[in-house]
């Protein structure tokens, strides 16, 4: 029964990760750059939600219903992502096209990471939070298990998003269009397609995945800190790394993996051991098989 | 020095589905001052590549002196005394012109010497002079003309001391002074021995430099033969001018020539 | 000079001495968010030798710097398989997993950290740091140094004129590792105390944008990225102490920090420190002697 447990919770952090973990591979896939402003998007809206929708002496204190703050929290994730696409990769894109200093759009995000990081610990403190959603307590029992609802929900509201992003990309105009990109930007240009006009939407897209992800961690986990989006981080981007750069399925696959393989091995190791197995694994992929387990990534040159 | 003679067998290379050279063959006799050169997309820079070893072989043997070097690595082709420059120009940016041309010599010196001494740099600033670049050893070479970055990538590529050396459009860009002082140049280095292989545009530079044509269309050798020879051969003139070849082409050249 | 500014004094040097370890790779271009990887080796080996067997200061930092550089040259071949993206992630992965051993070892303090009794004033701090800098400068104007700098332009013309790539980013690497390796032994011994907490990803990135906004041209880049990171955020805490109505200065320096790199990385991108500006810098110092001399 304890494994079965385990289990269990090692699926509901999966579905989150999964979430972050198909972020980070649209924008690597799509753009050709790890996006490292992701967690803090994760972050941002967790918290904006928190303040929103609780009552006390924080700034923005409103106590508004948990739906409304979780819409604006999203909003303020999505309004962030634009502005940093503004700033990291459209511009960077206009001055150096498709030259030598691909690493730029990679370190202009973690500079936007250290400027939310530290923004929200300026309004809001470094203290962990409490983020009560009304029906957190009721979770599915049986045979002696428990199942959170809102992990349940996160796990399918992953599954059918991703669903949703696949047929997106492969049928509609707008998802050739970033394949195009993706492949060849200036190709895609010569072809018609507005790049200035399409990647934004991928930024938007990212933003409202990592947003619903923190939500729903938030949710889950009842706490939410300014440094939540850093612990789930680096095991999204393990995930993404298993399940194959630019590989959409392959990041829920691999975010499920490493919400498994982390609740297993702290609850046989211990709480301490946490950072080897997840960085361990990821460490030994990328010099084994740095493609994942699905094989090819299929998309283009100098991945930054 | 002495040249080498390179030889190409049969050799066929394709990207994708699309056959770029197509069983190709011709030798660059020791010593020659040999011109390869067709219309665009003829191959010619990817005949370059095969040669120095950015990519392998499909098909064929290339050989250097009779010796089969198809399977050698590029880092493992310079020994071999071929040394080359590049069609886009591609000196390292934030290196200075003496940093950028000492490259070329890296490879003579042995395997773990690290000193980079007084004389390697004195004797990278006297082969700039000798090329008539002396007035830019210090320079970062991003800062510098088109025209001088080409010939700064002529002497790095010197200063492996080759045994062929191969320039691909070495003449690109550069006005009537420049040009005839990089002839001067390539005179100098060819009566050394050096076998000098070129991919070239300008026709005058050409029959002005070189002793032998080498011309190429869709990967396949069209023609081979002196300067004066190329320009009357019809498949040469239907590989650049189209099926309808005017004869007054030919006239104009033939009075040029005359003069 | 004030116990305050001996401290910070301090500081700014062992920051310059952990990015030359991780602006040797970069020069060589080799993208390494694992700084905090070999600091922590160094800083955990070194303390444990001083405060544990008793070792005198300066051969624990030297030992320190070798296992450290060690690490560095086991780790280099497989990680020199990886590329671009895929590097840095395996470097970083490799700080964590140095961290996660780390707080595994009871002995040396596990989650709480080590504490170590010997103090590591200025009169060890400058001397190494001198040490470490005449070193890089050295090892760039080598043949090797030139084959490094080639390896970062254009790795492909290097192989070409008959560079060994492997082995020249291998020492690159290896020379990184040992560096960073002494620049934690210095930091250990400078604040008696090391732990993974603060040793860990926001260290690692932080190094790194020292070094890539200082620039990578010259040598003369990491220490200027240090010193702008160090003395600024000084400058502003300082500021805010002496007017209470700029507080938010002393929270907000990250955030500044932050808004830095931004601009930096969209307006001069290079980094604050190129070959050219040290060109320019260099020219006027001529024409000024050639004028003196005129004179």
């Amino acid at each position: 029964m304890q494994s079965a447990q385990q289990l269990i919770n090692g699926l509901m952090l999966g579905g989150i990760l999964a979430f972050v973990a198909v972020a980070f591979t649209l924008t690597i896939g799509m753009l050709n750059f790890l996006n490292f402003t992701i967690p803090a998007l994760f972050m941002l809206a967790a918290m904006v939600t928190w303040a929103l929708s609780t009552t006390g002496a924080h700034v923005f204190a409103l106590g508004l219903p948990w739906y409304a703050a979780a819409a604006i929290g999203i909003a303020v994730a999505v309004v962030a992502s634009l502005i940093i696409e503004r700033f990291t990769y459209r511009y960077l894109k206009a001055r150096y096209g498709d030259a030598t200093e691909h690493a730029l759009p990679l370190v202009s995000s973690l500079g936007f990471l250290i400027i939310f990081e530290h923004a929200v610990i300026t309004l809001w403190g470094t203290d962990p939070q409490r983020l009560v959603l009304p029906f957190r307590d009721m979770d599915l029992r049986f045979a002696g298990l428990i199942v959170g609802i809102p992990h349940l929900f996160s796990l399918g509201l992953a599954i059918a998003l991703v669903w949703v992003l696949s047929r997106m990309l492969k049928r509609s105009r707008i998802g050739r269009a970033l394949r195009a990109i993706a492949e060849n930007p200036d190709a895609a240009t010569l072809m018609g397609i507005d790049v200035s006009r399409i990647v934004p939407v991928v930024f938007l897209i990212t933003g409202v995945l990592a947003a619903l992800a923190g939500i729903l961690y938030g949710f889950s986990y009842s706490t939410v800190t300014p440094y939540i989006g850093d612990a789930v981080a680096t095991d999204a981007i393990t995930g993404m790394v298993l399940g194959g750069l630019g590989n959409v399925w392959g990041a829920i696959v691999g975010g499920m993996l490493v919400g498994l393989i982390k609740v297993f091995a702290i609850s046989q190791f211990g709480a301490e051991i946490e950072k080897i197995p997840v960085w361990g694994l990821l460490l030994v992929i990328l010099i084994i098989r740095p493609t994942g387990i699905f094989g090819k990534s299929r998309l283009g040159k100098g991945k930054f | 020095m002495n040249g080498a003679e390179l030889s190409l067998a049969d050799v066929s290379k394709s990207f994708g589905g699309l056959m770029v050279i197509d069983h190709l063959g011709f030798t660059v006799k020791r010593g020659s001052r040999t011109a390869l050169i067709g219309p665009n997309g003829a191959g010619k820079t990817t005949v370059f590549n095969l040669v120095s070893g950015v990519y392998p072989i499909d098909d064929g043997k290339i050989s250097l002196d009779g010796e089969d070097i198809s399977m050698v690595p590029p880092a493992g082709r310079i020994g071999h005394g071929i040394s080359r420059s590049f069609q886009n120009i591609r000196l390292m940016p934030h290196l200075s012109t003496v940093e950028n041309v000492m490259l070329g010599e890296h490879w003579r010196r042995p395997a773990f010497s690290l000193a980079r001494g007084r004389r390697a740099v004195e004797a990278a600033k006297s082969a700039l002079a000798d090329a008539g670049l002396q007035t830019y050893p210090g320079q970062v070479v991003s800062n510098l003309p088109y025209g001088i970055q080409k010939r700064i990538e002529v002497v790095r590529a010197l200063l492996a001391e080759p045994r062929i050396l191969m320039l691909d459009e070495p003449a690109a860009g550069l006005n009537s002074a420049e040009s005839d002082d990089l002839r001067a140049l390539l005179e100098r280095v060819s009566a050394r021995g050096v076998t000098l292989l070129l991919v070239e545009h300008d026709m005058q530079f050409v029959r002005q430099l070189c002793d032998h044509v080498v011309v190429l269309n869709f990967g396949q050798l069209i023609f081979e033969g002196t300067p004066e020879e190329v320009h009357c051969d019809p498949a040469v003139l239907e590989a650049y001018l189209g099926t309808d070849a005017q004869p007054k082409a030919v006239q104009s050249d033939n009075t040029a020539q005359a003069r | 000079m004030s116990g305050y500014m001996s401290g910070v004094l301090a500081v700014l040097l062992i920051n310059t001495v952990i990015a030359y370890s991780v602006f040797l790779p970069a020069a060589a271009g080799l993208l390494n968010l694992g700084a905090a990887g070999f600091v922590l080796i160094g800083g955990y080996t070194a303390g444990g030798l001083t405060s544990q067997a008793g070792w005198p200061l300066a051969p624990a930092i030297l030992v320190a710097g070798l296992f450290a550089g060690a690490v560095a040259f086991v780790l280099a071949f497989p990680i020199l398989r990886t590329r671009g993206v895929y590097m840095v992630l395996a470097t970083f992965a490799f700080a964590e997993v140095v961290g996660g051993i780390y707080l595994n070892i009871p002995s040396l303090g596990g989650a709480t950290g080590l504490s170590v009794s010997t103090y590591a004033g200025l009169p060890v701090v400058i001397p190494t740091t001198v040490c470490v800098v005449i070193f890089v400068a050295w090892l760039l104007s080598t043949r090797l140094g030139l084959a490094m700098r080639a390896a970062h332009d254009d790795e492909n013309v290097s192989l070409l004129f008959g560079v060994n790539l492997r082995m020249v980013q291998v020492a690159a690497f290896t020379a990184g590792g040992a560096l960073g390796g002494i620049g934690g032994a210095l930091l250990v011994h400078q604040f008696n105390f090391i732990d993974v907490q603060t040793t860990g990803v926001l260290f690692s990135i932080y190094v790194l944008l020292y070094v890539l906004i200082g620039g990578t041209q010259t040598a003369w880049g990491p220490f200027a990225g240090a010193l702008f990171f160090t003395v600024v955020p000084e400058i502003l805490r300082t500021i805010s102490k002496l007017d209470p109505s700029m507080q938010f200065l002393e929270t907000g320096r990250f955030i500044v920090f932050g808004i830095a790199v931004v601009l930096i990385m969209m307006v001069r991108p290079e980094g604050m420190i190129t070959r050219t500006l040290i060109e320019k810098v260099q020219g006027s110092f001529r024409r000024l002697a050639t004028r003196q001399k005129a004179v």
